[in-house]
């Protein structure tokens, strides 16, 4: 029996495929390789293409995240403004649309991915109930989900009415109480302002369960990688910054970013500072320093269990601040304000960062006189699993390291809710 | 019995089959229907045993464009088509990719198009199974659009299709059925800012809803609204050439829209636009919630 | 009433005229010249017609106020000129610009033209100026390579 030999596995159902080629040392994990096969060419596809139909073309890089892909192509184009206005109603509101995204995404990744993982039933319910709810409040501002382009430079199409508002209210206050029907039993008021791990594991419902799993199971400690974690998107809820476990640099900026061809997979490789970094729910949360997760975080690091636990609270921490969110609104604010200059006649560059679902998005664009000249766009993914080498590995290369069941390790990729499409755009 | 179902993925963003999942009845669908594989949704059999030994199946549903070169489980997706569509009754292209090419028409598979179609013209390649596709264009799919469609596979109902095998039921109608915004298009009302719920984007703003074949203010979206409904202009996605280029713009010559209602002759248009511009109804220059 | 007969009577009949001349497989600057051909033609063999049109029609708009709103009573006419722009802009002939910046220049020439006829100022038959006329619309209203 060799010492060293490869195991290829096909990993699929990650918006998509990629093949992980694992070296195995010792019946150890020594390495792993991350293949992407395909790539749609969306980066081409834009060249000479009007400024605006980059936001009709974006969402379509991706099914379940496109519209985080439409708020950060809007907000490059605005960013080639040089004096450019937009009203808090519509940054309010694309704030709002974007985190029902999120929510929906996390149900989904909750149900579909990771509950049958972890040997439980699959429950398509679970996951499509609450993703209607957040698409119908979605809908209602920006007209359908998915695939919407209600976001433009200048502002937002929509000019919804105080009766508007209160649908999409209601359809928040209807997901909360799902998510504390299924998801954690209890009163979630209490569940948000939570510090203890014990606490939470204490509590009924599928994520207590699965918790309680993975510790029975002894894979608390799993996929731990190097609790470095980096939040380009600034909102109203999340904060711009990075942190090396708990120490937190809030300075950071895109000129620092590296993007990397890799020979072997079409996905490319995302550096700051030549280091390779988490995003995601975890990163969020260790920037905001949630009290829940810091607890976590100190009893089992930046393991998967960390990570799990950070995607299912920020679902309910996005419902409840978008709640809030929507109280801010003053609805007798302009939605667009028409810009100066027509983007027609814009030539410049724009940088655009948001948080997606899965971590931070990017996308860089040029503009000669309204055409788009070049386009880059940086995917969460991308930045989880950059390959890296056996001296230096990527983040959730580094998070397989020394499993021995392959199963563990599929079980740790996907902890980092994995998204094909948009790995390789 | 349940009907199985292959739900097949070629170069796409998985946006249709997110949208299915919105389906309102989708409890009893997943009743009536067995997905023997889907990209989200587990089933019996993986990819890759499906791909090498065809397994029994009712429907092929197809979601993305379609290469020589591009594989799923490393098996060709022509091949893995080639392999089902003698066993299948019906096969369903899924979206507007599926069917016509779409946005990834442009990808760098140099012949990345639909299963029967590359914008308007037929391609040859999978000609021979005309007869058993069903078209359901969009970008993405409607979800009932998609779930009726498969009910009617399912039940037997005989279903009339267009020129692209699409079912009437849904796409005989314009997206312009039911748009909120009707009168000022009737009125030729014609001054339309962003941000706004009144005006008409067909003018300015490069609304396609007056020609774009679909069912989008008749069903509705997500139950409860629609793009034009609430200001964004009808993007013609389920139509062959998705899509056009200058999407928020509508392209005019001397003043005069290039692309003018399904159906209705220039001169027809001209004089009915010079009519109605001749008045000037009051309501119509207001804000409706100001009256 | 009268009135608004007869200009919907010339608006249908010079209407009419145009249709023929847009649906004919010709250059835009060949239908310029056919245009202007018809409408000094018009003038010469059926000036009151013409005349009716510029001084009661043009001069007196208050007495068409009710039921010749706009441009209604001159539909006819005013369509086939928009189709003809149309296909000139689509066609790559003509430049693309405003609707009305085209039709001011165009009939605002024209009908001066055969005012100064009627006022018996023009010292050649109007025929004869269908040549420089033409060409001097074509040249204000044709698109230029860039």
């Amino acid at each position: 029996m060799p010492k060293t030999h490869k195991i290829e596995k096909l990993i699929e159902k990650i918006e998509g495929e990629a093949t992980l080629h694992f070296h195995m040392k010792e019946k150890k994990i020594s390495f792993v390789d991350i293949v992407f096969a395909s790539s749609r060419g969306i980066e081409q596809i834009l060249q000479n293409k009007p400024a605006l139909d980059a936001l009709v073309i974006n969402p379509r890089v991706c099914g379940i995240c496109g519209h985080a892909h439409l708020i950060a192509t809007v907000k490059a184009l605005e960013d080639c403004y040089e004096d450019i206005e937009i009203s808090n109603k519509a940054k309010i509101i694309r704030e709002l649309t974007l985190n029902f995204e999120i929510i929906q995404n996390h149900f989904k990744w909750f149900y579909l991915t990771i509950m049958p993982l972890l040997k439980e039933e699959q429950n398509v319910m679970r996951a499509a109930k609450p993703s209607q709810l957040m698409s119908k409040a979605i809908a209602h501002l920006a007209g359908q989900y998915p695939h919407n382009s209600y976001a433009i430079v200048g502002g937002v199409v929509c000019d919804p009415s105080p009766m508007d508002m209160l649908k999409v209210q209601h359809l928040l206050q209807e997901t909360i109480r799902f998510f504390e029907a299924h998801l954690v039993h209890g009163e979630s008021e209490k569940l948000l302002v939570c510090e203890k791990i014990e606490e939470l594991l204490a509590r009924g419902g599928d994520l207590p369960h699965i918790l309680n799993k993975i510790v029975d199971q002894e894979l608390q400690h799993c996929g731990k990688s190097f609790d470095r974690f980096i939040v380009f998107g600034e909102n109203s809820y999340f904060q711009r910054g990075k942190a090396s476990k708990t120490r937190i640099q809030p300075n950071i900026s895109e000129v620092y970013l590296d993007v990397e061809a890799n020979s072997n997979s079409l996905a490319k490789n995302v550096l700051y500072k030549q280091r390779y970094y988490e995003v995601g729910p975890l990163s969020r949360a260790m920037m905001l320093k949630t009290p829940l997760i810091k607890d976590a975080h100190r009893r089992f690091g930046d393991s998967l269990m960390s990570r799990i636990l950070a995607r299912v609270c920020e679902t309910l921490q996005l419902l409840n601040h978008s709640l809030s969110l929507i109280k801010e609104i003053d609805l007798d604010e302009p939605s667009y304000i028409k810009p100066s200059t027509d983007i027609q006649h814009i030539t410049g560059e724009g940088v655009g960062a948001v948080e997606a679902a899965r971590g931070s998005l990017i996308h860089k664009v040029q503009l000669v006189e309204g055409t788009i000249t070049s386009y880059q766009l940086i995917t969460p993914t991308q930045w989880n699993l950059s390959q890296g080498t056996q001296e230096n590995p990527g983040v959730s290369q580094q998070a397989m390291l020394g499993l021995e069941e392959i199963e563990t390790a599929e079980l740790v990729f996907k902890s980092f809710d994995v998204c094909s499409v948009c790995t390789t755009h | 019995m349940k009907t199985k179902l292959f739900w097949l993925q070629g170069l796409t963003c998985n946006g249709n089959a997110h949208s299915l999942l919105n389906y309102a009845g989708f409890e009893q669908f997943l009743e009536d229907f067995e997905f023997i594989y889907h990209p989200m949704i587990d089933s019996e059999h993986t990819l890759s045993s499906l791909v090498q030994n065809r397994k029994p199946c009712d429907i092929l549903l197809i979601e993305g464009s379609i290469a020589e070169d591009f594989q799923r489980a490393g098996v060709g997706i022509v091949d893995i088509i080639a392999l089902y569509a003698p066993e299948v009754k019906k096969i369903v292209t899924v979206g507007t990719c599926a069917t016509f090419g779409g946005i990834f028409k442009d990808s760098p598979y140099h012949d990345s198009s639909g299963l029967l179609f590359l914008e308007e013209e037929p391609v040859t390649r999978f000609a021979h199974l005309k007869d058993k596709v069903l078209s359901v264009s969009g970008c993405p799919i409607h979800p009932e659009v998609l779930a009726n469609t498969l009910y009617s596979v399912r039940e037997e109902i005989t279903v009339k299709m267009d020129s692209f095998h699409r079912p009437k039921a849904f796409f005989a109608y314009t997206v312009h059925n039911g748009c909120t915004r009707n009168e000022y298009f009737e009125y030729k009302v014609d001054k339309h800012t962003f941000g706004e719920r009144e005006g008409c984007m067909f003018y300015d703003h490069g609304c396609q809803a007056t020609y774009t074949h679909g069912s989008c203010n008749n069903i509705l979206w997500n139950d409860v609204s629609s793009k034009t409904r609430v200001g964004q202009p009808c993007m013609g996605c389920t139509e062959p050439h998705f899509p056009k280029r200058d999407l928020y713009n509508t392209k005019k010559n001397m003043g005069i829209p290039q692309d003018l209602p399904l159906g209705v002759p220039k001169r027809v248009y001209l004089t009915l636009t010079g009519v109605t511009k001749a008045f000037k109804i009051e309501r119509f220059s207001q804000k409706i919630f100001d009256a | 009433m009268l009135a608004k007969e007869i200009i919907k009577y010339i608006s249908r009949y010079l209407g009419e005229e145009l249709r023929k001349i847009n649906n004919e497989d010709a250059t835009a600057k060949e239908k310029i010249h056919r245009i202007v051909k018809t409408y000094f033609t018009m003038a010469l063999e059926q000036p009151e017609m013409i005349e009716y049109f510029l001084r009661i029609y043009l001069s007196n708009r208050e007495v068409f106020k009710n039921g010749c709103e706009g441009m209604i009573c001159v539909s006819d006419f005013v369509t086939e000129i928009m189709i003809f722009f149309e296909e000139g802009v689509k066609s790559g002939e003509l430049r693309d610009q405003d609707f009305f910046s085209a039709f001011g220049l165009f009939m605002g020439y024209l009908g001066g033209m055969v005012f100064l006829h009627g006022e018996e100022v023009l010292t050649e038959s109007l025929d004869t100026y269908i040549e420089d006329v033409s060409y001097n619309i074509y040249q204000a209203l044709r698109a230029y390579e860039n």
